[in-house]
């Protein structure tokens, strides 16, 4: 209990009243401090049960605060801490025992009237995040990582001088740990009736005002534990986060599957088309990539004979940044022997409701203004048919003949494409890839309802199995929400002879657009950049091939994006609202 | 012909009958060579038999055709690999899919082991119809007409016998269809259950179907074909916390073992247990934190700065910010910040990397769980440690105590107890008692570090440069103290100099508030009441920045975005970090890392890896 150690000492109390308001006040304006009552605004939303602390809003005009603003409340608080010290306490405290969180106390006693008080002893802690203080009363109020409660610090029932201290020593942003009984305002807020308290721990730099904290986009990445003091509503996504994980393994764990971990650094980044981070391993003396996709280990453990296997884990895309993409992002990718993709759906459809029904309750939910309904069963269509049904072309009539495919593309849709969908358009080099990619400039953006996209041309899809009926596609499908691909599954192929075929094919066509951005090199700057995209090596995993030759079951898989599901069901607009921290452009 | 049926099969239920000694762990070294040796002896002599039974049956029933499966085992890998090639070849030019899309399977082999395992000897259900998928680990004959296979999946088997009068084809097409099937082959069964008159529970299969095609010789232990049940059997008692004799697998080779670990999981029944193990360990920490209100986050395995520990770290580089990237070496720092921020109590299950050399108790990749807990101190820690650990031990092997063969694999294995509470023994207070030693109390001094580099030499323990003080003092205990350390035991109160991010400690000057859990001599747990000062924080960075120049390149770099994270203040918190990977090691009694990582990393391998089983 060395933390709780009371305020017990007398000591005079020190002319610091100026510096305080100095501390307080430095990130409100210097124009609106009062001589007897400090009025600081809550840096919070009050929360239902709490009434607003503080009077008219204090709106302030000021920017944030200077650095030569911070670096004086830091000398400041520093003094303080000196002076704590001198006086015989930590100002960054051992422990503190709390008999309940705020949430308790708000829930313990949301029935005791206004003006009722109770004896009994609680203690509780967290950060003071507003405060007001007259001649012998100060309310506090406290922020953890539950909820919201006052302290009630009346002059008589402190012990000694500990009112005094709490003027003089205690600025918003610092730790606090108190215990004392439990009263109910006339005002209605349930506050602890301070007996004693103590200073845990002793914050050295203002909270950022609430409107200025917020609108610093990029502070809010940099410095998330601030953004998170600041907007409480920010700490919830990172909980709604960790809720909606759990559920997913819950999901699967029910069902059977078994976790593993498979290695992130491996000698061919297999799986996917993407760049792959390169790193190197000094005592190996080898370059290693940084996996792209966990799928290659994961189908060898289904040739193990693990018949329901899973991995949530992180993959690593060396590729620009934006509000859907970060250079590492977390996916779950789960294989099921002796099924195919039909199954996979029925658990898309199994895993986003659940996550849905933990976060919500509902299944109708509202992403950035638009309602999505997750009601079962979700729209099931083919791609040929999506083309068909936006664009009125029939994939299926246009015949083998490339160009003239082009030309029919272009013609029909020249009018709503871009020069960049244009020359994507070009450049694709076979039926397959050309079907994909007007399906990705018209259709994908149209999908916001749940869809599956089914039957994927084979040309795309080097790792799932041909269709059992109609040539020239595969058992693939993606789902999508919100014009957003969320997952991607197929019935895995299991051929070792077709599947070295597609991935050679594959390392084929990567080496000659390379070699053609080789040497397109006098081409203006942007070409360079979208061609320097390819450049990197494709290497192929000679090691899976050889897996598969010992014999893979019949097995379904699927990749979900973890990060995009909590963006969905947290209303978030960018990626970057889910990561905790993201990777940012090098500060200036 | 029923007669000679039935013998078959009381030849083929003996294979999975018990043996009486088992794996006997208490059996001695001598008694267990003469048993294998007996056994291998009665193998011999039953192949045999079966190989003269097989011939006169293959005679019977065809002139032409011969034994197939007799043939394979002679046949040099390569021609192997190409007849199974041309196989497939001559399959799909039929138009026949030789991967067929799906197979639905009505139930898994420990569900039908469940459901029909109480038949009595000699009874069959042909009006019920079961449908099961695995992979055939063996293979025999009695005549063209009669197949017999083990059937594995999930870790069990069960018996497939397949009677061409069941079959619905007429005899030719039945045994050219079961000529192809070979050892590996992955093959769905529908047919009635039933049991042999010897009581081997079997499944008879109406139709039978290869759904995939193992193209490569599976490797097997040639003295003795039938070990592969005997070692299947024992999966089934091998639980966490008991011996394992990877010696006497049927797969050795840890080369192969470990580059193609499918094979390993196919071949050596307890390495599925091994992950299965590891993973029941991680489900566990995930449900004592989640039971405790933590809340499991995910913060960056990419930084500007490796933070958090003193390790060498990976570089990588992001093209398109054009930023040097390093992977990270510990979660630490950014577990904090979440404190900060007000998340109370955190953790992270995932992946560190350290670009290290690789032996067996070091990966590049391993993993750790960390974990944050605001308002408790390292003896809070220590109470939830043993509680933890120890209430993990209990759930997965039934009891305190554990068997580990600590000394190799060829001596007596130790006993660990991990019954709580566990040893405490003061770090310096210990030393100083065990080596008869009085060091300086500033041990941020020359006269400390020159105290310390002569106890070095008089107790003959090596340090390699840099002499700095902390590393001395770290060969010492590592000398004196975790040596001692078999049952779980706390050492705790380490020197500041040692650690950088730990609180000093209340009480004792110069000292830490921190502890570390050694378990068979290693360290499991490292556990602090976190430094919260960024005063004090900012000091000790600066200090191993003079070890850093010293030449100490594993002292810590400053990150000063954590320092203004301090600056807003961090509760008072106690922080925990163990290694999965040597936890795993020590309750599936593994000596080597790699046993318990799934893909370990291994050095380049010039020949194709197919050719490594050749010499399994």
């Amino acid at each position: 209990m060395e933390a709780l150690k009371v305020w017990s000492l007398s000591t005079k109390p020190l002319n610091l009243r100026p510096l305080i308001h100095l501390a307080s006040s430095s990130y409100s304006s210097f124009a609106t401090k009062r001589t007897v009552s400090t009025s600081v605004r809550c840096c919070t939303p009050p929360s239902t049960t709490s009434t607003r602390i503080g009077g008219a809003p204090n709106r302030r005009s000021s920017t944030s605060p200077s650095t030569s603003d911070r670096d004086a409340v830091r000398a400041i608080r520093l003094k303080k801490v000196e002076e704590l010290r001198s006086k015989g306490f930590e100002p960054y405290a051992y422990k503190w025992d709390r008999t309940d969180t705020a949430s308790q106390l708000q829930d313990r006693y949301k029935h005791l009237p206004n003006g009722e008080s109770k004896s009994d002893h609680v203690s509780t802690s967290g950060r003071i995040v507003a405060r007001r203080a007259f001649g012998k009363l100060a309310f506090l109020t406290l922020r953890d990582d539950s909820g919201i409660i006052q302290l009630y610090c009346e002059k008589e029932r402190l012990l000694n001088d500990q009112f005094e201290q709490l003027k003089t020593l205690v600025d918003i942003g610092d730790i606090l740990g108190a215990t004392g009984s439990i009263k109910r305002t006339e005002k209605g807020e349930l506050s602890v009736c301070v007996n004693s308290f103590a200073i845990l721990t002793k914050s050295l730099l203002p909270l950022p005002d609430k409107y200025h904290g917020l609108t610093d986009v990029d502070k809010r990445y940099r410095q998330r534990y601030v953004d998170m003091i600041a907007n409480p509503e920010v700490a919830n996504t990172f909980r709604k986060r960790a809720k909606i994980v759990s559920e997913i393994r819950k999901t699967v764990e029910f069902l059977g599957f078994v976790e593993v971990e498979t290695p992130v650094l491996q000698g061919a980044a297999g799986g996917a088309e993407a760049r792959p981070f390169v790193t190197y391993h000094n005592s190996l003396g080898r370059d290693l990539y940084l996996r792209i996709a966990t799928e290659l280990h994961l189908k060898r453990m289904l040739v193990g004979g693990f018949e329901k296997v899973y991995e949530i884990g992180r993959i690593f895309r060396n590729e620009g940044i934006s509000t859907r993409h970060n250079p590492e992002f977390t996916t779950i990718e789960m294989y099921e022997a002796y099924s195919d993709y039909e199954s996979m759906m029925n658990m898309a459809e199994e895993i986003v409701t659940r996550c849905a029904l933990a976060v919500h309750g509902k299944l109708t939910i509202d992403y950035q203004g638009v309602e999505i309904s997750l009601e079962r069963p979700w729209r099931k269509e083919t791609m040929h048919n999506l083309v068909k049904e936006a664009t009125g072309i029939d994939f299926n009539e246009l015949g083998n003949d490339l160009e003239v495919a082009k030309d029919v593309a272009l013609k029909t849709l020249g009018k709503e494409f871009e020069n960049k969908d244009i020359s994507a358009i070009e450049a694709c080099f076979s039926l397959g890839h050309l079907l994909n990619e007007v399906f990705e400039i018209v259709v994908e953006p149209k999908l916001i309802q749940p869809t599956f996209v089914l039957d994927y041309p084979i040309e795309i899809s080097p790792l799932a199995k041909p269709h059992r009926r109609h040539a020239g596609l595969t058992e693939r499908f993606e789902l999508f929400i919100c014009g957003r691909e969320l997952a991607n599954a197929f019935s895995e192929l299991t051929d070792p002879l077709d599947q070295r075929a597609r991935l050679e094919e594959q390392v084929r066509q990567h080496n000659e657009k390379r070699a053609a951005a080789a040497s397109e090199a006098d081409c203006p700057e942007e070409k360079i950049k979208q061609n320097d995209d390819d450049l990197y090596e494709v290497t192929l995993d000679d090691d899976f091939l050889t897996a598969l030759e010992y014999g893979m079951p019949p097995a379904s898989g699927m990749g979900l994006g973890i990060d995009r599901i909590v963006m969905l069901l947290t209303n978030s607009a960018s990626i970057r609202d889910v990561i905790a921290f993201p990777i940012l452009k090098i500060q200036q | 012909m029923e007669n000679s049926v039935e013998e078959t099969a009381i030849g083929v239920s003996n294979l999975g009958m018990e043996d009486p000694n088992g794996p006997g762990e208490t059996a001695s070294k001598n008694a267990r060579k003469k048993e294998l040796k007996n056994k291998q002896r009665e193998e011999e002599r039953r192949r045999k038999e079966e190989e003269k039974a097989k011939q006169t049956a293959a005679k019977a029933g065809s002139q032409v055709q011969k034994s197939v499966a007799a043939d394979d085992d002679d046949m040099d890998p390569t021609q192997y690999f190409e007849n199974r090639l041309k196989y497939l070849a001559a399959q799909k030019s039929d138009g026949i899919n030789p991967y067929p899309h799906k197979f639905f399977v009505s139930m898994s082999i420990l569900e039908y082991i469940e459901k029909y395992g109480c038949l009595s000897n000699g009874e069959h259900l042909e009006d019920v119809s079961v449908s099961l998928a695995g992979r055939i680990m063996s293979k025999r004959s009695s005549s063209s007409k009669l197949f017999f296979y083990d059937l594995h999946s999930g870790g069990a088997k069960v018996q497939v016998m397949a009677d061409a009068s069941k079959s619905g084809m007429d005899e030719a097409e039945f045994y050219k269809f079961h000529s192809s099937v070979k050892r590996g082959d992955i093959v769905g069964v529908t047919g009635f259950p039933g049991k042999t008159k010897r009581g081997e529970l079997s499944v008879f299969p109406r139709s039978f179907v290869t759904l995939s095609h193992c193209l490569h010789m599976m490797p097997r232990q040639k003295a003795a074909p039938g070990s592969d049940n005997a070692n299947a059997k024992k999966t089934d008692v091998w639980v966490p916390g008991s011996t394992r004799n990877p010696e006497a697998y049927i797969l050795k080779d840890q080369e192969t073992r470990y580059r193609q670990r499918y094979l390993d999981l196919m071949l050596n029944m307890e390495v599925r247990q091994i992950f299965k193990t590891r993973s029941k360990i991680i489900s566990y920490i995930r449900s004592f934190l989640d039971n405790l209100d933590f809340l499991e986050v995910e913060t960056p395995m990419m930084n500007m700065i490796a933070g958090g520990a003193a390790a060498r770290p990976f570089v990588t580089h992001h093209n398109d910010l054009n930023m040097k990237l390093y992977m990270r070496i510990a979660p630490e720092l950014y577990l904090k910040e979440l404190v900060v921020g007000g998340l109370e109590r955190v953790y992270e299950i995932g992946k560190q990397f350290r670009n290290e050399s690789i032996d067996l108790t070091h990966n590049p990749e391993f993993t750790t769980c960390e974990f944050y807990m605001a308002f408790a101190d390292y003896n809070d820690l220590m109470d939830l440690t043993e509680k933890m650990i120890s209430g993990m031990v209990k759930e997965l092997t039934g009891g305190y105590k554990i068997k580990y063969h600590a000394n190799g694999i060829d001596k007596d294995p130790v006993e660990i107890d991990f019954t709580p509470p566990f040893r405490r023994i003061d770090m310096i207070e210990e030393l100083e008692k065990m080596a008869n030693l009085n060091i300086p109390k500033d041990l941020s001094s020359d006269e400390a570090n020159k105290y310390l580099a002569e106890a070095c030499i008089k107790f003959d323990v090596k340090c390699p440069p840099p002499q700095t003080t902390a590393r001395l003092l770290d060969k010492l205990v590592g000398h004196f103290l975790e040596e001692t350390c078999v049952n779980p035991t706390y050492i705790i109160n380490h020197p500041e100099i040692m650690s950088p991010l730990a609180k000093w400690h209340r009480t004792k000057s110069c000292l830490t508030e921190r502890f570390e859990l050694f378990i068979n001599k290693h360290e499991l747990c490292n556990a602090y009441t976190e430094l919260n000062d960024p005063v004090v924080q900012r000091q000790r960075f600066a200090e191993q920045l003079k070890d850093r120049q010293s030449g100490d390149d594993e002292a810590m770099a400053l990150d000063e975005t954590f320092c203004t994270a301090l600056e807003y203040g961090l509760p008072p918190t106690g922080g925990w970090g163990l290694g999965v990977d040597r936890l795993t090691m020590i309750l599936t009694d593994s000596q080597n890392i790699k046993e318990v990582l799934l893909f370990p990393a291994m050095k380049p391998q010039d020949e194709p890896s197919a050719k490594a089983t050749q010499d399994a």
